[in-house]
């Protein structure tokens, strides 16, 4: 994959604080699918964690390919069987259930995320937004609704309508995500800044 | 320690880690073609008779595959009705979630009776063909110890900043604080790299060496 | 002695705590953002136990980065343990080791034994003798069976040890700590304070504490940058604790 022959490239400099921030946001989707602080009403029986917001928070904060690698980690750590996956979930399993094509989606929607807020000419906040809809709704479901279909046997129409009941809690998700990149992009957390 | 391995002495805990992963990789490519419910449900009783025998925690880590069970319900619902509620339809039905059920069940077999440090060395071999290319499993190793050490370590300023929360006000905590957490993980990462560096890593890539 | 340094292949020359001792600053500048902070500061620092006081902000912590090589001087020279800073800065790692006051801002591993180990693969040892001297290491400070403790299962205390062996575990023969037992609590800090008295290291530590700071071998008073106060313990103490009690007395009528 050519995202992690950049960041494993030893005479690449990736640096330090690249790593660090790369493994620590990589923590916090874990950390973000463990507490639940998304009251939404029950979406099929499944508590809506963070988890999805924290890939898209990945890509607006980190930039994308930064993010999407964040969001690769992550996966990686779960698959080596730490239960972080959205309500405790994780070990090889998760790669070969039903939702495994939104779990694996999230790296690209990490990286598309990021890639267009970067790009989009607008104010923050409306780039943030569009940003995370486009990369966290549309990329995350283009990834997983397919893969729902395939392995679940059913046609992709009724995948579609089976997931479509997770997107308006995505899109508040994504509404949130955007506020609150934004509240890190104007505070100078970001910055360069060290004493 | 945070990870899905489940200490013990078994057959399946004293095989090599790229063992399992190459039995997984090759049961699957077994198991996606089968189509008669009754081979796979065949293959899941054998499966949860080796939980059995790992023992009681081993048998409650099935227990943890509840969070699918609706969309589980879901998916044989939307295949019987694509079936017209025929015995066909209801086979197919039974066929795919018993399916997942079963290479769920044998994925985490590989995972509970391997530990972390064994699956990251048959990382390790895995890549290790890769680094004439440039790539250091070294450093993969490093991000992956990090995420460990460091998500208890945001777990707790999480329930901090709830506490902070829940002492002055009685609304439920909210979204609210999450900018907060933000800020407070890249002011951290911001620490560990500084440590890091004070260890002699990356040595002369410092922030202040450009 | 604790143990000479390794040498790195390719690394610094070798230099043992024989031929090169202690540390010497000349003259060194230093600006933090637009404003300066060290302007010509001039230092030896050889004594075992060396102690930095002052109010916050008052470049203790900066001092002690500059040691370790987390930050590069302006102008001037700094020579740490036969090292100049400036060209052998990669290398300041291997002679300095760093304690910080949040143990969580710099455990880096799960467990304890990963944690020690890391540095000195880092020197380039071989992971097998790495795991080696880190069983070595905790069993010399009688936490033998620590190895494989997960480090979020240890008590604050037992945490701020670890860091102390993960820093000194490659063999450096300096140690600087910045505030490296504020947050324990007094009996945890004694006790750690004993076992820092015990280290043949030599240690420059920042602190508030100034009871511990009373049994080192000297005591240096900064403000803004400047060294205001430089002496044994009993010269200096008295005079910083009274500046500081009568500036405490100054705010108070402020507000």
């Amino acid at each position: 994959m050519m995202i992690w022959e950049t960041v494993l490239a030893e005479n690449t400099a990736l640096e330090t604080r690249s790593l660090v921030r790369i493994a620590l946001f990589a923590a916090l989707i874990g950390v973000l699918g463990l507490v639940p602080p998304v009251y939404l009403p029950m979406a099929a029986g499944v508590p809506v964690t963070a988890q999805s917001m924290a890939v898209m928070l990945a890509g607006l904060v980190l930039g994308g390919r930064n993010g999407a690698l964040a969001v690769a980690l992550f996966l990686l750590v779960v698959a080596l069987g730490a239960p972080l996956l959205s309500g405790g979930r994780g070990g090889l399993g998760v790669f070969f259930g039903p939702t495994a094509g939104f779990a694996l989606g999230f790296i690209p929607a990490a990286l598309v995320t990021g890639w267009l807020a970067q790009r989009l000419p607008w104010p923050r906040l409306a780039a943030n937004l569009v940003a995370a809809m486009v990369g966290g709704i549309g990329v995350l479901y283009l990834c997983g609704v397919p893969a729902l279909a395939a392995i679940a046997h059913i046609s992709l129409t009724k995948a579609l309508l089976g997931s479509l009941a997770f997107v308006p809690g995505d899109m508040l998700k994504a509404v949130l995500a955007a506020l609150a990149a934004r509240t890190v992009q104007d505070s100078g957390a970001l910055g360069n800044s060290r004493r | 320690m945070m990870s899905g391995y489940l200490a013990g002495h078994s057959i399946l805990h004293r095989l090599p880690a790229g063992l399992k992963l190459f039995a997984l990789a090759l049961l699957s490519l077994l198991i996606l073609p089968m189509d008669a419910p009754w081979r796979l449900a065949g293959a899941l009783v054998l499966t949860l008779a080796v939980y059995a025998a790992l023992g009681r925690a081993a048998l409650a880590r099935v227990g943890l595959l509840r969070p699918l069970v609706p969309l589980l319900v879901l998916m044989f619902v939307l295949q019987a009705w694509a079936g017209d509620w025929t015995s066909a339809g209801l086979e197919a039905g039974m066929a795919s979630v018993l399916r997942i059920v079963l290479m769920v069940l044998l994925a985490d077999l590989v995972t509970l009776s391997t530990p972390l440090q064994h699956m990251m060395d048959a990382l390790e071999t895995v890549l290790r063909p890769l680094r004439p290319l440039g790539v250091s499993p070294r450093k993969l190793a490093l991000a992956v110890a990090l995420v460990l050490r460091f998500v208890p370590v945001l777990l707790s300023a999480w329930h901090a900043r709830e506490e902070a929360w829940r002492a002055r006000s009685t609304r439920r905590p909210s979204l609210a604080l999450i900018p907060g957490f933000l800020a407070d993980t890249l002011r951290l990462a911001d620490r560990v790299a500084e440590a890091l560096d004070a260890r002699g890593f990356g040595r002369g890539r410092g922030p202040h060496a450009e | 002695m604790f143990r000479s340094p390794g040498v790195r292949p390719g690394g610094a020359p070798p230099v043992t705590r024989g031929d090169a001792h202690g540390i010497q600053i000349r003259d060194v500048w230093l600006n933090r953002g637009p404003t300066p902070l060290f302007c010509g500061l001039s230092l030896d620092l050889t004594e075992p136990r060396i102690g930095l006081v002052g109010p916050n902000g008052s470049g203790k912590s900066t001092l002690l980065r500059l040691l370790n090589g987390l930050m590069a001087a302006d102008r001037g020279d700094i020579t740490v343990a036969g090292l100049n800073a400036r060209t052998h800065r990669r290398d300041l790692p291997t002679r300095v080791g760093f304690v910080f006051q949040n143990v969580d801002h710099q455990i880096l591993f799960p467990t304890v034994r990963e944690e020690l180990t890391f540095g000195l693969v880092e020197q380039g040892r071989s992971r097998a003798e790495a795991r080696e001297e880190a069983e070595r290491l905790l069993a010399l400070h009688g936490c033998g069976d620590w190895g494989d403790r997960a480090v979020d299962a240890l008590s604050e205390g037992q945490k701020q040890l670890v860091c102390i062996l993960a820093a000194i575990a490659p063999g450096p023969p300096i140690l600087v700590m910045d505030e490296p037992l504020a947050s324990l609590d007094l009996a945890t800090r004694l006790a750690l304070a004993a076992r820092l008295a015990r280290l043949p290291h030599q240690i420059i530590m920042a602190s508030h504490d100034l009871d511990l700071l009373a049994t080192f071998d000297r005591v240096i008073w900064l403000d803004a940058g400047r060294i205001v106060g430089d002496g044994s313990p009993g010269e200096v103490l008295p005079l910083y604790r009274a500046h500081e009690m009568a500036r405490a007395a100054a705010q108070d009528t402020l507000s």
